[in-house]
Order: structure tokens, then sequence, then C-alpha cells
């Protein structure tokens, strides 16, 4: 998402880029599919940047009165535990949410870039050295990683960042990688090594806006996973640490008062739901729409 | 094909050496000490020190990894000038360190804090066992009395005769460490590479058969889901991929793609709610009385079956239908719809063994998010898995138990991958026959 509205600033100073962009936009648009999660995506981005209008109360603030009660007119989606409205909380999660996920996707797409344009440009030993490695991570499933990072460095806003651009890294250098290794052999890239150029100028200036389109494709697709890893591992309490608002912490506190307040696990469950779903979707009709044209 | 076997099996111990290694460094930096975490806030900074001693930590990091990596008995049998042996002294009895007389009779001491005097517990060949008052202590220089022996808890432990300050060790969180009055201790271990992946931190007690009756009860419920998830997704993916573009095809790829978006805890959370709170149909959670496998319990794993089911089907299903569409399109099927074949024919004669290969070593290499998945599921419903395990593990840094867990998940995860290769080989002739 960040790499789309940076695009948009370059944008503005040239016209034909922005109707380039229209041109990308309205390909989502014909995908119905598409579309709907387009919608669904705005709308939480919407919500995240109004919370502290949207939002009712102070997510934070306790009532020892009304604990684990149902919808009021007071709390429109009621309380938990502690006493707290669930509305708020549930729209202030949004923002963690919202920010934390495109932040780790941004990581790994920086490091993930980094390490596949220098595998991939230097080939060789530091090909062999920097991909071997990345295999041994790829080769350790992903939960287990998750757990060691986070029980090595604590669960934090910051570490849950870490862990995750740690594990997306790899699959990022894969793919620059085997790009790169194609555009390598390319023409304009003899040219430029016979003009003398450095190889950080050829890498990052020749080689990089060429790996552009895929990338931001693959990234987009991240995203969403970066919200389904960030749910799971507040769910097993791997996450924010507990007055922060986070959907998947809110289903496990939520999921031990499921006798008396079966309602409060429901909410935080629809919203990471339909917020997995509007981006797998969007990101599904703009593959499906972009291989067509092609 | 040989040789290439030989060097994936190289590259998995590779890769689970790198990542032992990685784990004994994090754990080292991790803040946080397990001793403390055991001992609660209010022990002293000497019990600290003393279960550190005990558990080994205070030795060097390299020494540590050694120790857990090939074991060390056959370094510290040369304290106490006997062979060491780790096994059953009864049939009955649990797996425990012992000292070996020459006679075969297996020793251990135990120190008596009344009297800070040893006495020795002595098994004969033929099962007695006795328990008597030990005088073989040795003599320093300086006349202080020691002695190098291993004690109930698998330590090699340095006693001092009549020593000031030899109290008891901390016997803490309900457990006792059953030695006590030592100066210096350390652990016993057999090593991972000789089948001993030591003492669990968190619970006193060796990982090993913890770790076995855990993975069996997770590769149950990973082989059940499995059986339902295979026919339900391939039938799904083939009928779609047939009719590429219809209505049918549609729901089943929306549902498909829903489905696998869903994160495992909350379609879990969602199944717990309906299933057990509002219609009350399933227990909600599968706690199992201790040693009982999960089959004679159906009723409990039903929920994590359906759970995993839900979150796995959908992506094989995109994944054969996939294939399902690239094959019908192929030219040798239009040749055989154009010669006149009946539609089944082409189906199952001609489209199906191309179509299923793909997806079959997909499946191989999805190991990894099944994984991830069960040990989500496993959260969710309390499901005495090694998913589990490795979380509760992780949460209390039991390094040990980590450590383990992760070798077996590695060499499962680097393992089916293998597995993928070798069948993809040998379904597909045009690999096979270069």
């Amino acid at each position: 998402m960040s790499a789309l509205s940076g695009g948009t600033k370059t944008a503005e100073k040239r016209p034909s880029r922005l109707r380039r962009l229209w041109g990308g936009f309205s390909i989502i648009l014909e995908s119905r599919v598409g579309t709907i999660g387009l919608c669904i995506i705005v709308f939480w981005v919407l919500v995240a940047i109004f919370a502290p209008l949207l939002a009712p109360r102070d997510p934070l603030s306790q009532d020892s009165d009304a604990i684990n009660k149902g919808s009021s007119e007071q709390y429109l989606l009621g309380t938990d535990q502690l006493g707290r409205d669930i509305l708020s909380r549930l729209i202030f999660g949004t923002r963690t949410i919202l920010v934390l996920a495109p932040l780790s996707v941004l990581a790994s797409v920086t490091v993930g870039t980094i390490l596949g344009l220098t595998a991939g440009y230097f080939g060789g030993l530091v090909d062999e050295v920097v991909m071997r490695l990345l295999d041994a991570i790829m080769a350790f499933p992903t939960i287990l990683l998750y757990l060691i990072i986070i029980a090595a460095i604590g669960p934090s806003a910051v570490n849950v960042v870490i862990a995750i651009t740690f594990v997306g890294t790899p699959g990022i250098a894969r793919l620059v990688r085997s790009l790169t290794l194609d555009i390598r052999t390319r023409d304009y890239i003899r040219a430029a090594q016979t003009r003398g150029e450095h190889p950080l100028y050829i890498m990052f200036v020749e080689i990089l806006p060429n790996v552009r389109g895929p990338l931001i494709i693959d990234a987009l697709l991240r995203v969403g996973y970066a919200i389904f890893a960030i749910g799971t591992l507040g769910f097993l309490g791997l996450g924010l640490p507990p007055p922060t608002p986070d959907w998947g912490g809110m289903v496990a506190e939520a999921r031990k008062f499921i006798w008396t307040a079966p309602l409060n696990v429901l909410w935080p469950i629809l919203a990471i739901t339909s917020l997995v779903v509007g981006l797998n979707l969007f990101a599904d009709g703009l593959r499906e729409e972009t291989t067509r044209y092609q | 094909m040989f040789r290439f076997i030989l060097r994936r099996l190289g590259f998995m111990l590779l890769t689970m050496f790198l990542v032992s290694v990685v784990i004994f460094l994090v754990s080292e930096v991790a803040p946080g000490d397990v001793a403390r975490h055991i001992l609660g806030q209010f022990a002293t900074d000497d019990q600290v020190k003393l279960l550190r001693q005990q558990m080994g930590l205070e030795q060097p990091l390299y020494v540590r990894y050694f120790d857990w990596l090939v074991g060390n008995e056959w370094r510290l049998r040369n304290k106490v000038d006997m062979p060491l042996v780790y096994t059953k002294a009864r049939p009955k009895d649990e797996i425990q360190w012992w000292a070996e007389e020459s006679d075969g009779t297996l020793v251990q001491w135990k120190y008596k804090t009344s009297s800070g005097s040893l006495e020795q517990i002595r098994i004969a060949p033929d099962d007695s066992r006795e328990v008597v008052d030990f005088e073989g202590w040795k003599t320093r220089d300086d006349g202080s009395q020691y002695f190098w022996g291993v004690d109930t808890a698998g330590h090699v432990v340095l006693w001092v005769k009549n020593v000031e300050g030899a109290g008891s060790g901390p016997a803490a969180a309900g457990r006792s460490l059953g030695t006590s009055g030592g100066q210096e201790y350390y652990p016993l271990k057999k090593g991972l590479l000789r089948g001993d992946p030591g003492i669990s931190l968190r619970t006193n007690r060796p990982v090993g058969p913890t770790l076995a009756r855990r993975l069996r009860n997770s590769f149950s419920l990973a082989l059940i889901a499995f059986l339902l998830i295979m026919p339900i997704a391939l039938a799904l993916g083939i009928l779609a991929g047939l009719r590429e573009g219809s209505a049918l095809d549609r729901s089943i790829s929306l549902f498909s793609l829903i489905t696998t978006s869903v994160p495992e805890f909350a379609s879990g959370v969602f199944l717990i709610l309906v299933l057990s709170f509002w219609l009350d149909l399933l227990p909600g959670a599968s706690v199992f009385v201790d040693d009982t496998a999960p089959l004679q319990q159906p009723k409990l794993i039903i929920l994590p079956v359906l759970t995993l089911t839900l979150a796995e089907v959908g992506y094989v299903a995109r994944m054969t239908r996939a294939s399902m569409v690239e094959v019908m399109n192929a030219p040798y099927i239009r040749t055989a719809i154009l010669k006149g074949l009946p539609y089944r024919r082409i189906v199952f004669r001609h489209a199906l063994r191309n179509a299923l290969m793909a997806p079959i070593t997909v499946i191989m290499l999805h190991v990894n998010w099944l994984v991830g998945g069960i040990v989500v599921v496993e959260a969710v419903f309390g499901y005495p898995g090694l998913g589990l395990y490795m979380l509760d593990s992780a949460l209390f840094k039991d390094v040990n138990a980590i450590e383990a867990g992760a070798m077996v998940m590695v060499a499962l995860a680097v393992g089916t991958q293998l597995i993928a290769d070798i069948i993809y080989t040998f379904l597909n002739p045009r690999i096979r026959f270069t």
C-alpha cells in the first residue's frame, strides 16, 4: 500500500503516470471480486484514520460497573472483562494492525530487495551463501520462527515487525533474485557496465525499476498475510503487550469468557476476518486482471 | 538421483545444525532468566545462582552446546572415577543417571542435610535396593574431605564434608530438585546425537518421552485432517477446473479464497461459539486425561480437525483447479475431444493424471503451513500436541524443549520437501529419463 501512495506523489508531477495509475486502478474495478475487496479495505482504512472521531469512548478506560456486559445503549457492542468498550477497542485496533502490517511488509521488501539484488547481480559465492542462508530460514516452519524470535526478544510492536520482516524476507529476496538474473543479461546492463557505472548504480537505478511491477503485487499479497500473522501472534500471546487494543489479543481474552459473554469473541473475529478476506479478494482480483492483460 | 538425495540429506543436517546453534545463541541473549522464572520473584540471588548451576547454565555457552549435542558423561566420569550410565535401574523405575561399580551394581549418592554426611543408594544386578551410610570421602592436602558423586537428579556433584553453608537447595514451584549440599553441579547429558534431548527446564522431566507423545498426538490430528482435506479439496478443484468460468467454478473459487484467508484462530473460536456454545453439540476444548490416545475420544478432536480442514481445503482446491484448467486447455485434450472420445474417459484417463501432479508436490511443500495451522489449532483447543508444547516452551524459554521440538519440525519440513521431490521425479517421466 505504501508503494501505491508513493506512486501517487510522483504521479502529480507527470500526468502520464497519473493516467497510468488510473489505468491500473480501473483494472481492479473491472473485477467484481477485486472491487468488493477494495471497498472493504477502504472501509477499514477510513476507520483507522478517523478512529478518534468514530470511537464512542476511550479504548483503555475501564468501567467496573459494566464487566462483560452485552450490547446496550451506552456500549454498542458491549464491554470486555475489564469493562472497556469493545467497539472503541475494535476501532482503535484497526490502527494498530493497519500500521504494523504495511510497515513490516515495507521492511521485508527493503531487506529482501537488497539481498535479492546483491545475490542476483554478483552471483557466484555471494549468491550461494545468501541463498543457502535464506533457504535455511525458509525450511523452517513459519510459526516456529515467530515463536522463537518473539520468545527471544519479547513481545512488543517493534518486535512483531522484526519477526514478520525476518520471516517475509527470504521469499522477496528469491523473487527479486530470479528477476535480477534475467535482467542482468540485457544489453542496457552491459552498456552500463561498459560505461563503468558503479555496481550499486546498476543494481538500484538500472535493475530495480524493472523489478518493481511483480514486487508490488507480491508486496500487496504479503500485507494480507502480515495481518493474518499479527492476528495470530496476538492470539497466541506473542503480539502486542496487553493494554494496546489488538484484535488477536481481544479474541484470546474474550475466549476465556465465552460462557458469560459469548458475543464478545465474535466482533474481533468478524473484524479480522473481513479485513484479511478483503485484502485477499483485492490481491486476487488484481492478479487475475493483470494476467489477463498480459 | 542417489547423489541428489544425499545432497539434500546433507542440506537437511546443515540446516538442523545451523538452527540449533541459532536457537542456543538466541536463548542466550534473550532477556529474562529461566532460573529466576522458576523460583519466582522472592528467591534470593544465591538460590537463583545455585539453580542456574544445577541446570548447567553457569558454564560457558560452547560447553553447554557441545554437552547438549554429544553429551558429557564421558567427560565427567573422570571426576567420579566410575562409568556413568543412563538407564532404568529396575524395570519399573524411571530412567536415571547412575554410577556403575565393577560388579554391575548401580549407585547414587544423597546428601543428608541433618547430619552433613552422604548416604549411598545401591541397586544390585538382582534388583535388590539398599541404602547405606557412605564413608568413602577423599581427603585434600589441607585436610578437608570431599567427594565427587552422582546425585538422584542426574548431576555430577562435588560434596565437601561439614562445610559451612551446605544448606538445602531451592525447592520451588512444587518440584523437589532432589539434590542438595553440593559445592559444584554438572547436569549429566547423553546428548542429542545419542538420542537424549535432555531435561525440560519447565517440567523438570526428560524431553524425549513427552515430545514423542506430543508428536504422536499432533500426527494423528494432522493425519485425520489430511484424510478429510484431500478428497474434498481434490474433488472441489477438479469440478471447478472442468468448468472454468461457470457459476460453480466461481463459487468454489470464492469459497476457497475466503476459507484460506480466515486465520485459524478466528475460525476455531467461531466454531466453538457456534457448535459448542450455541448448539451444544461438541466439547469446546480437547483436554485429554493424561495418556489416552486422541483416537479413543473422537468427540474431542472433531472441532480441531474441522478447523484445520476449513483452513487448508481452499488452498489445495485452488492448486488443483489451476492445474486442471491448464491441462484441459492442452492440445492433447482437444485432440481427444475431437477424436470423439467420451467425456468421462477424457477426464479420467487423460486429464486427471497430469493434472494431479502439480498439486501433490505443492501440497507436500505446503507442510510448513500445515504445521503453523496445527500450532494455532492446538492453542485454540488446548490439544496436547507438539505445537502447544512448543508454544508453552517458548513462552517459558525452555531451551532444551525448544531445541528438540525445533529439530523435529525442521526434519519434518525438509524431509517432506525431499519426499515431494522424489515423488515428483517418479511421477514425471520427463525428469526420470533425463
